[in-house]
């Protein structure tokens, strides 16, 4: 068996899930940092607080599901056992996983910030929290249409 | 439907009564009363009853401010939060008014809060001198020598660096001997400083601090306070500290049985004040004379009669002449909305309310937002715990604030399309009817209504998001033409709105035929559009320019905007994206659940808690990502064509109360 093949889709999985998730850290930690800083002001905006600190989060869980997506493909997930993957197939998945991984990466530090200035905009004007939560899911477009073609791009490989 | 008319009235009422007036107005709960414009020359309206409520308005707080945290409420904290309050009369507030002296209850409440100030800081004292005297057990001569001195011996008192002591001890004994006597508290093995004191004659002060300050001594003092020998002091500050505490348990018990009778009255009467207070500001919004009292009111069209007949008691009294609002003059907005469009309001209120005389876009956008709301979620299962959730609240508290109730009613409403669309494309709680088999027996049920499953075939399901970004922006182009038809702007209907459309749609038939998708009997058709769509605009979209060339040249380049059309209706294959991400999502919990069995023995267990937490996490994420990505494709890619908001909500004079309903109306207060 080609191990090469599957381990090619192992990397994108581990690509997908590692750069997407550091990038929701990343984010979510900046979004924080902001939070507890109103907090300490008025502790009783936690609920609002923890909404927009929570909106930079979902490139991590799309980035574990292109992982999961990838896994299954080559069969290391759900009891069938792995399949017989040539090393272009693998370096197919691999490529797949390129697009949420880069941009979940970049679009969840940005997402962060912006919540972070959201979560001040809250501090002085609470009753505008749905705009505040509009901006940063501007940001967070460009991450679904990443998992959008990570999607399509599993989809289109034969395997 | 839509945005309610709004009238403008001005009353003419006659000062006896204006009191009463300004009350009925603020039953009917229908009038906005507009702000007198500044320097208009009549005089100002200023009696003392503003600083009196206010004055009574900052007691109230202050007796609430102490006595809530003592005080059990009846209605529990949820249970308010969700509008349930208690109700009172007008005429009961008023008597409750009448008959309540703030000001004397306050003082009271201010001399216990005194007291329990006191008490605490005496506490917080008395146990930083016992952790002191604690030191000082193996001492025998009072401690009046240290905090005070006699008339021929003092004492100094502090701490000395461990490896400091000997040298210390060594220079009191050579240089004063018997005038002085050192006592140091036994040091513990991981100590840096020892508690030491040394005892002089008076005659010797000089030398001993020296010696003192010499070897780090840093001085603590003891207090004037302590004077006896220490286990005599620590007997008294115990008996003290139980007194205190005594004292503060039966303050405590005062407290509470003052808030049992005090919360309910000054939560009330904080509601009665504040609503007398913004009967006060309206007459600062009036212009008086010696004889009468102008007002100028908005009143939506459904409150006229409601207004007319509060009024009519003082018929004699007062005169009331409605007017339609000036076209220089902004009267607030009121939407007005069917039972099934209500919710949807306050996506609108959230973007901004239109201006009066706008087009109020909330019907408009109700039928996408639900469609992609239920697209987005995409799971039936999913569907059905928001729409449960929601549901299970709007029920349970019929008081519930308006603008709560609507956003409720939202959700409520979407957990529906997504269940509607869970069942069109056969996703419950992802697959887990496929994968569990004990739910295998529901296989029928949920393969009927099945039309598509997005998981196999994605491009036919990105094919009809992209499909329904069409029909949204066109049909915002179709709304942008209707609104500047209705304006009387002929050059924007035709130019820009309409040469949009027809270029866009030439431009759509043309790539249908050319691609196979549509006849090619379409073809000559979109050509033709295409092309005379395109020459509107280009004829169009230069006309603010001067020169014959740059009006060619904008537009020409105004044809570029096409890609931002382009870029519009791609957005729109978001509701493929998140739809899937839901199904996938609910697909690997229900995969790890089944995965979780095969461990022994509490396989089930685990792969119970995973199925449960794991779902209820995904719902949460999921309804927040659809709501929040519909909601954008309404306002940045079908607002943008015709709607600005820019309107100011209708606030009436009203009884906005925090704590009571004010139930009955009673009138003439």
């Amino acid at each position: 068996m080609d191990l090469l093949g599957i381990m090619l889709a192992v990397l994108g999985a581990a690509l997908a899930a590692g750069l997407a998730g550091s990038g929701s850290a990343i984010g979510i930690g900046v979004a924080g940092e902001s939070g507890a800083g109103v907090m300490t002001e008025d502790p009783g905006k936690f609920g609002l607080v923890l909404l927009l600190q929570a909106l930079p989060g979902t490139q991590g869980i799309y980035g574990l599901l292109i992982a999961f997506f990838a896994i299954l493909k080559v069969g290391l997930l759900g009891g069938g056992g792995a399949l017989e993957v040539s090393v272009w197939q693998g370096l197919g998945v691999f490529f797949a996983c390129l697009p949420i991984a880069i941009a979940g990466y970049f679009s969840g530090i940005a997402q962060g910030k912006t919540s972070a200035a959201c979560i001040q905009m809250i501090a002085k004007r609470p009753e505008e929290t749905g705009k505040a939560v509009i901006l940063p899911a501007m940001v967070e477009t460009y991450a679904v249409f990443a998992l959008l073609m990570s999607i399509i791009l599993l989809n289109g490989i034969q395997i | 439907m839509g945005v309610a008319k709004i009238n403008k009235l001005e009353l003419y009422v006659h000062n006896s009564v204006v009191d009463s007036v300004v009350a009925s107005l603020q039953e009917t709960g229908g009038c906005e009363i507009i702000s007198r414009e500044e320097d208009n020359g009549s005089e100002d309206y200023s009696s003392g009853r503003l600083q009196e409520l206010d004055s009574f308005l900052s007691e109230a707080r202050f007796i609430l401010r102490f006595l809530e945290p003592y005080y059990q409420d009846p209605i529990s904290p949820v249970s308010r939060a969700f509008g349930e309050k208690p109700s009172m009369s007008i005429k009961d507030l008023s008597s409750l008014s009448k008959t309540t002296d703030a000001i004397s209850v306050s003082e009271d409440m201010r001399k216990l809060e005194r007291r329990l100030v006191e008490i605490r800081s005496e506490l917080s004292q008395i146990s930083g001198f016992q952790e002191m005297l604690s030191k000082l057990q193996t001492l025998e001569y009072p401690l009046e020598f240290l905090s005070h001195g006699t008339e021929k011996t003092k004492g100094i008192f502090g701490t000395i660096p461990v490896n400091q002591l000997d040298n210390w001890q060594n220079e009191v004994q050579d240089t004063l001997g018997a005038d002085a006597e050192s006592f140091i508290v036994p040091v513990g093995e991981k100590d840096k400083e020892a508690w030491a004191g040394l005892f002089y004659f008076v005659g010797t002060e000089a030398r001993a601090l020296e010696i003192c300050s010499r070897n780090g001594m840093s001085r603590i003092d003891i207090p004037a306070e302590l004077t006896g020998k220490v286990p005599d002091e620590v007997a008294r500050l115990k008996k003290k500290t139980v007194s205190l505490h005594k004292e503060e348990k039966r303050i405590n018990i005062n407290a509470s049985k003052a808030a049992a009778d005090w919360v309910p009255v000054f939560r009330a009467l904080s509601d009665y004040w504040s609503l007398l207070r913004s009967r006060e500001e309206v007459f600062e919004s009036g212009e008086f004379t010696d004889q009468v009292v102008v007002l100028r009111a908005w009143v939506p069209d459904d409150y006229l009669d409601t207004v007319y007949n509060n009024l009519s008691e003082y018929d004699s009294l007062t005169e009331v002449i409605k007017s339609q609002p000036m076209p220089d003059e902004e009267p607030p907005t009121l939407m007005q909305n069917s039972n099934w469009v209500f919710p949807f309001e306050s996506l609108t209120k959230l973007y901004g309310p239109p201006k009066y005389g706008d087009i109020d876009p909330t019907p408009l956008l109700a039928p996408f937002f639900f469609i992609f709301f239920g697209m987005c979620l995409g799971d039936g299962g999913y569907g059905i715990l928001t729409l449960g959730f929601f549901l299970y609240f709007v029920r349970k508290y019929k008081k519930m604030p308006s603008g709560m109730k609507q956003f409720f009613l939202l959700f409520v409403f979407s957990g529906f399309a997504s269940i509607i669309v869970g069942a069109l494309t056969g996703s419950w709680f992802g697959n887990m009817i496929d994968a569990f088999p004990f739910l295998h027996y529901l296989q029928p049920l949920k393969n009927m209504p099945i039309v598509l499953d997005p998981m196999n075939d994605p491009m036919t399901f990105l094919g009809i998001s992209l499909a329904f970004g069409v029909v949204q922006i066109v049909f915002g182009l179709c709304v942008a033409l209707y609104g500047s038809l209705r304006d009387g702007d002929y050059i924007a209907a035709f130019g820009d709105h309409g040469g949009w459309l027809v270029f866009l749609v030439g431009l759509m038939l043309l790539g249908g035929s050319v691609s196979g998708k549509l006849s090619p009997s379409f073809l000559t058709v979109g050509k033709v559009l295409g092309i005379t769509g395109a020459l509107i605009l280009i004829f169009t979209q230069g006309r603010e320019k001067e020169s014959l060339v740059q009006k060619a040249l904008s537009g020409v380049l105004s044809l570029y905007n096409v890609t931002a059309y382009l870029g519009d209706v791609l957005s729109y294959s978001r509701l493929l994206a998140l739809g899937l991400a839901t199904s996938a999502i609910a697909m690997i919990i229900n995969m790890l659940s089944g995965l979780a069995t095969g461990i022994p023995y509490i396989g089930w267990v685990i792969a119970i808690v995973l199925c449960f937490g794991g779902h209820l996490f995904s719902v949460a994420v999921n309804v927040l990502g659809a709501f929040v990505h519909s909601l954008r494709l309404q306002y940045v890619e079908f607002f943008s064509k015709f709607y600005s908001g820019g309107g100011k909500h209708f606030e009436p004079l009203a009884y906005n109360t925090r704590f009571i309903d004010v139930s009955e109306n009673v009138k003439n207060v």
